[in-house]
Formats: structure tokens, sequence, C-alpha cells
């Protein structure tokens, strides 16, 4: 079959020494800034790019997938250990793992969400492996106009499930674009928006945005928190009986599946598949009445999923260049830096990134399974970390990262500027995960309009007479229906008090951003 | 998020036990760590509004391109941007606070945010410890009372470090920052917090100079 034959070409790249150094870089960075309270995924991926930087393209992406799942794993041990899940994909993790951790049970929940996370990443590469040859040989033919139609898919998407709160979303959302357009303009070379600063004519670098809004946030809200957080169980026995690993392989196998396929639409993240999976697994059990009170089907259940749809949100990613999550939109970010355009030609102009890749992710999965868990305890030790020395050794690594990149001490001064608009967007509701994509595919839609008007001599209704287009369109106005909905019907009792928010709330009610 | 995730991850460990006394409201702080910084969406509105309005006036003042026909203008995607955020800050303008259960809505929304803030605490409590939420050596973060301050603080740190970036050079100014911000927030083993300050920048430096061929700016050491 030609497919495992391009996969044990995959391996082929994967298993070189070099690259395998990555795979282990990338999981181990990962994993240990995915641990630290606060830290999630974006920010470590974000604070590893600059070492990424001038690595060759493939080993690139190999040690950011790396750290992707490396710091959804990671996350989820905070969640068990500290009830402070630094990602908010593995929020659903804490719900049981925590409960399970206070009953002395911390080692095995943290064995069921390794040996979970290992099989929702495998049923993902399978997934990844069925699904992209297919959806890349569809989105070959995709011209400016359904690419434009499909970024605003994309965003409008993201903003939906984003958050609670449409307009806030759809304002970040905006900002992004805005950001994005600084800098001079590709096809006229007038300059926009740059106040005659020399240093904005190249645009504002997506990393300093990224750090910014992401890391640096992250490190004011713990400081506004004043160290306050959970309290620490410490590890206890991770082995695991045989009826036990029975009891979650059912849960973690369909929860694989669910988590996939919400991976792979574009806005659902990590963190709406852990939700889904939690609470479809809730309802199908008989003891769905023990969840939230240390089952372990609840900690398989949500762990699988976000690890598979992790995987599974590289579909959009890898075939078509348009990211589905904020997380794979700093990839996508990370990626053009290097001089990579993802997008369905990569599949047969590129294979060898493509399935090297793909062959990483697995080999990421069974890093984590081999390596991680016996070596969770010294991790553990990450969370003794202080606060008052992380803090600023953050800021010296976001600090870092920018001046690397470019030199400038005005990069600098931006950073701090975007950090503090993180943290005020955070504080206020808004999500930053529509900021990033709307920043990353800004220049990318305005670019694709343009050819599209160019194409069609000027003629607007191109975007609604083209079928392919006019169904995306379609999409995305049909996935902002929803928050209408909810905003609409919640407005008539919004005189009643706000409540406590309830467990059985829907997965977006909990989720304020998708993470994954 | 995680502010938000923390709260919310509690949730169930409530709906668990709904008996549990709930502890007075904490006194500690003056402001609620959680209240600083957060605006009602009528102020909020209002200056993305003026932000949006600024943003149109650059658009409107950008040059055509006349050199070549083109369908689109540089200006033509500013403008539309700027009428859509100036059209998304009238709504969030007249959105009720209620609506997200922002805190400053209500007493009640409030009273629901410091109840699920202090439900962690009451989970802490059931540990037989109760002095373990802050008796791992680490102090409360920062000194001032006020949240406002202590993050203006930092900001300005951070800025002063960046100001001295390459007039010191890497390893002096963040050996500098790194010893006095976790000195300052409140690290009391000294002796730790030197070696980390100085040794830190050392390898840092290492390894960005030879290790990824980045040049850190040396300022006044000679190398």
């Amino acid at each position: 079959m030609g497919m495992l034959d391009q996969l044990m070409y995959g391996f082929s790249i994967a298993l070189t020494p070099e690259n395998l150094l990555y795979v282990f870089i990338g999981v181990l960075a990962g994993t240990v800034i995915g641990i630290l309270p606060g830290l999630g995924p974006m920010s470590a991926i974000a604070l590893m790019i600059p070492i990424a930087y001038g690595m060759d393209p493939t080993s690139a992406i190999i040690m950011l997938a790396g750290v992707y799942y490396g710091a959804i794993f990671g996350g989820s041990t905070s969640s068990i250990l500290l009830n402070a899940p630094g990602v908010a994909g593995t929020v659903a993790t804490s719900f049981d793992g925590y409960p399970m951790a206070l009953k002395g049970q911390a080692g095995k929940a943290l064995a069921i969400a390794a040996i979970s996370s290992f099989v929702g990443g495998t049923i993902g590469v399978v997934g990844l492996m069925a699904i992209a040859p297919s959806l890349a040989s569809f989105a070959v033919s995709f011209g400016p106009t359904e690419y434009f139609a499909l970024m605003v898919l994309g965003l409008t998407a993201v903003v939906s499930l984003g958050g609670r709160n449409l307009t806030k979303g759809l304002i970040s959302a905006v900002v992004g674009v805005i950001i994005a357009l600084v800098g001079i303009d590709s096809q006229t070379a007038i300059t926009r928006f740059t106040f005659d600063r020399p240093e904005l004519y190249e645009g504002v670098e997506f990393l300093i945005v990224a750090l910014g809004v992401f890391a640096l946030a992250e490190v004011l809200v713990m400081l506004s928190r004043r160290g306050k957080g959970g309290v620490r169980k410490s590890v206890t026995s991770l082995r695991l009986s045989r009826g036990e690993l029975a009891r979650i392989t059912p849960p973690a196998l369909r929860s694989s599946v669910l988590g996939f396929f919400t991976g792979v639409l574009p806005g659902a993240g990590a963190t709406v598949a852990s939700f889904l999976a939690y609470s479809a697994e809730k309802r199908i059990a008989r003891d769905g009445k023990t969840f939230g009170q240390g089952n372990m089907k609840g900690v398989a259940a949500p762990e699988a999923a976000n690890n598979a749809a992790a995987v599974g949100s590289f579909v959009p990613l890898m075939t078509l260049g348009v990211p589905g999550s904020g997380t794979t939109a700093i990839l996508l970010g990370a990626l053009m830096v290097l001089g990579v355009q993802p997008g369905p030609t990569m599949l047969t102009d590129d294979p060898g990134m493509f399935w090297g890749v793909v062959a990483s992710m697995y080999l990421g999965t069974v890093v984590l399974l081999v390596l991680n868990l016996p070596l969770i305890p010294v991790f553990a030790k990450v969370l003794n970390t202080p606060r008052t020395m992380l803090l600023p050794l953050v800021v010296v690594f976001c600090v870092v990262g920018v001046y690397g990149l470019s030199f400038s001490v005005f990069d600098l001064g931006l950073l701090a500027a975007f950090g503090v608009i993180g943290f005020l967007m955070r504080r206020n509701d808004f999500p930053a995960a529509p900021l990033i994509l709307g920043l990353i595919l800004g220049g990318l839609m305005e670019t694709n309009m343009r050819r599209a008007l160019q194409i069609s001599g000027g003629e607007w209704s191109v975007f609604v007479t083209e079928p392919i287009s006019a169904g995306l369109l379609a999409l995305a106005a049909l996935s902002l229906l929803p928050s209408l909905v909810r905003a609409l019907r919640r407005r008539p009792s919004a005189g009643t008090p706000a409540e406590v928010p309830a467990p059985a709330d829907g997965p977006e009610e909990q989720a304020p951003t998708p993470r994954g | 998020m995680s502010e938000k995730s923390t709260a919310r991850g509690s949730a169930p460990a409530t709906g668990a036990a709904p008996g549990r006394p709930r502890k007075p409201r904490g006194s500690r702080v003056p402001v609620l760590p959680e209240r600083a910084f957060r605006f009602s969406p009528r102020t909020l509105g209002v200056v993305i509004a003026l932000f949006a309005i600024g943003y149109l006036v650059l658009a409107f003042q950008m040059p055509d391109y006349t050199a070549v026909q083109v369908p689109v203008q540089p200006a033509t995607l500013p403008r539309w941007l700027g009428a859509v955020l100036l059209v998304l800050a009238v709504l969030l303008f007249f959105q009720r606070p209620q609506a997200d259960g922002e805190p400053e809505a209500a007493p009640v929304a409030e009273a629901a945010e410091s109840a699920s803030g202090k439900s962690t605490d009451a989970d802490a409590d059931t540990d037989a410890d109760p002095s373990a939420d802050t008796a791992k050596g680490e102090a409360r973060l920062g000194r001032f009372e006020d949240t406002r301050l202590e993050i203006g603080l930092f900001v300005a740190a951070l800025a002063a470090y960046a100001a001295l970036f390459e007039f010191l050079g890497f390893i002096l100014a963040t050996a500098l920052y790194l010893g006095s911000m976790t000195w300052y927030l409140g690290y009391r083993r000294h002796l730790v917090n030197a070696v980390v300050a100085i040794a830190l920048p050392f390898a840092l430096y290492a390894g960005m100079t030879w290790g990824l061929d980045v040049a850190l700016p040396t300022g006044l050491l000679p190398f």
C-alpha cells in the first residue's frame, strides 16, 4: 500500500539521529513548560520558536510538534497534581484527576493520562494519514477565491468556539488583521500605519505578538493573582492493574475518535474535544454519577481526546495551510518564518516534510509514554520552581527570543506593549486566539482577496458565485449562529443572577479559548 | 485563561460538596486581585471606538495607488476593518455587563466569582493542612497591597530592562533584572538567587552565541 510506504519513508526521516534528538528535545521542553502552571502549548511553542530559527524546516516543525503534544501532556500533569491546569485543553482532566490525587492515586491518574494520550495520539496519527491526502488532493483545485473564503471560515470558527462573547471575539480577530496590515504593502509598496518608524516597515513580527499576548500576559496574570494556587499533591505509584486498564480502554478509544474529528474541524481544538469527550463518557458510563469524584474514565476520556485533537488539528494546517486553532496558527507562523508555506501542494512537493512530521508525531507519543511517564516524579519537581523566580525567568526568555530575532530594542518595547495588551484582554474576557489567527491570516487573506478580484476583474460578487467559496462563506456565517442564538436567548434572563458556573454547562461555556 | 480555568475547574468539586461552609470574604487585599484592570463594556466600547476612529482617519488619509489600475487599493481593507471595528465597539458599548458574568456587573456576580474563587481555598483546607496554601516557602508575590501598582511596577521594570539591554549588554542587564526582580517579588534564599542571576545569563549567552549563532549585545563587558 502506497500510504504505508510513505509512512515508512516518513519514519526514515524522523528516525535520523538528528531528528530523533529534536523530537526528544521538543517533547521534553514541551512537557517542562506545559507543567508550569499558566504556560500552555501556545506559550511553549512561542518560547521555543527562537531555538527553531536556523534549523532545517523539517527538523524545526518536528521539534515544534513535539513541543505541542509535550505541552499538552505537561498540562495534564499540573491538572492532576495541582488542580491548576496550565492549558485549557486539560481543564477537563482536572475534574477527575485532582480528586484522584486527593485520594492518593495521583500516580494512577498520571499513568492513565499517559496511556490515554498515547492511544489518542496513535488513533490521531492513523486518522491524519487517512484523511490528509484526500483532503489535500481536493484542495489542490482551490484558487484564491476559495482560500479567502476558507480563511474567513477559519477565523469565524475560532471566534465562535473561542469564547462566550461573540463581539469580543470578533474584535480580537479584527485587531489581529489590523496588526497584520502594518508595514509596507507587498503589492503597491505603500507604507501603512508605520508612523514613519523604519522598524515597522517589515510589519510586526508575529513572534513578538505571540510571546507578548501569551507568555508575557500569562506572567502578568500570575502576578496579579499574587501566587495563589492549589495545593500540590505528590506523585504516588504509577502502577495500573489489568482490570483498570480494561476499564479505561473503551472510553479512551471512543474519545480518541471523537477528539480527532473535533480537532480536524476548524476552530475546535483540544479544549472543545476534551470537554465533549468528558461529557459524552459521563453520559455513556454506567457509573457516570461518580464522574467528578475521581473516576478514572473521567481522566482517560479528555486525555485521549485532547491528544487526538492535537494531531487532528494538523490536518487543516498541513493540507490547506489554514490553521484551525490558535496553537496551529502559531505553528504556521513559525513555518512561514522558516520559509515554508504549507498547503495542498506540500504533500506532493515536499513529501519528506509531511510524512516526516506524521512519523515524528507517532514517535513523539511513544517518547511520551516510555520516557515521560517514568520521569514524572522528576518533572513534578518543576512545580517546585518558586514563582518569584519563574516570573522574571519567563520574561528573560521572551526578551531573548524577540531580540534574537530582530536585534532591535524597539521590538522589545513592542513586546512589553503586547504583554500589557494581552493582559488587559485576558482580564476583560477577550480571547487571544482569534487575535493571533487574524494576525497570521491577515496578510494571506488580503493577498488572496486581491488575486481573486484581479482574476474576476474587480467583481466582488465572485466570492458568492463560486460554489465552493459560497459554501465556505455560508459555513462561516453558520458558525457564528450558535453564539448569536445563545446571546439572544440569554438576553431575557440577563437580569437573573449569574450563578457559579455549573459543571454541566456546555463545553464552550467552560472553555474560554481553544488553546489546543 | 488559566485564571478562569482554575476557577471553573474547581466548580465540580463545589458541586460535589454543596454544603461546604464558605469562608468570609477575604479582606487581605483591598482591591480584589481578580478585579484589578477589569472594565465595564461601556468603557471598553468607548476605548475601542476611539481606536477605530483614529484608525479610520489614518486609513482615509492613505494615498491611493495610481500607477496601475488595481481592484483593491492598499487602503481598501483597512477602511473596511476600521468600520467593522467601530460597529463592534458600539455593540460592545450596549452590552449588558451581566451578559458575561463580569464581576463589576452586580454584587451577585461578584459574590459568585469570589465564591468560586474561595472554593479553591476550601478544597485546600480539606487537606488537613490549612496553611499549605502559602506555607511552601512561597510568600505572596510582590510587596504592594494594590495589585495595580504591582503590575505597573513589573511592566516598568521590564521597560527598564529593555532600555538598558543594549547599553549594559545582555549579561549585565539580565543579571540585574533577574536578581532584583526575584528578590523584589519575595524570594528569600538570597544566595540561590544570586547564583541563578549570575549563572543563567552566562549560560544563555553562551548558548545563544555559540550554539545558535545569535549575537546578543555585549555592552560594557568585553566579550
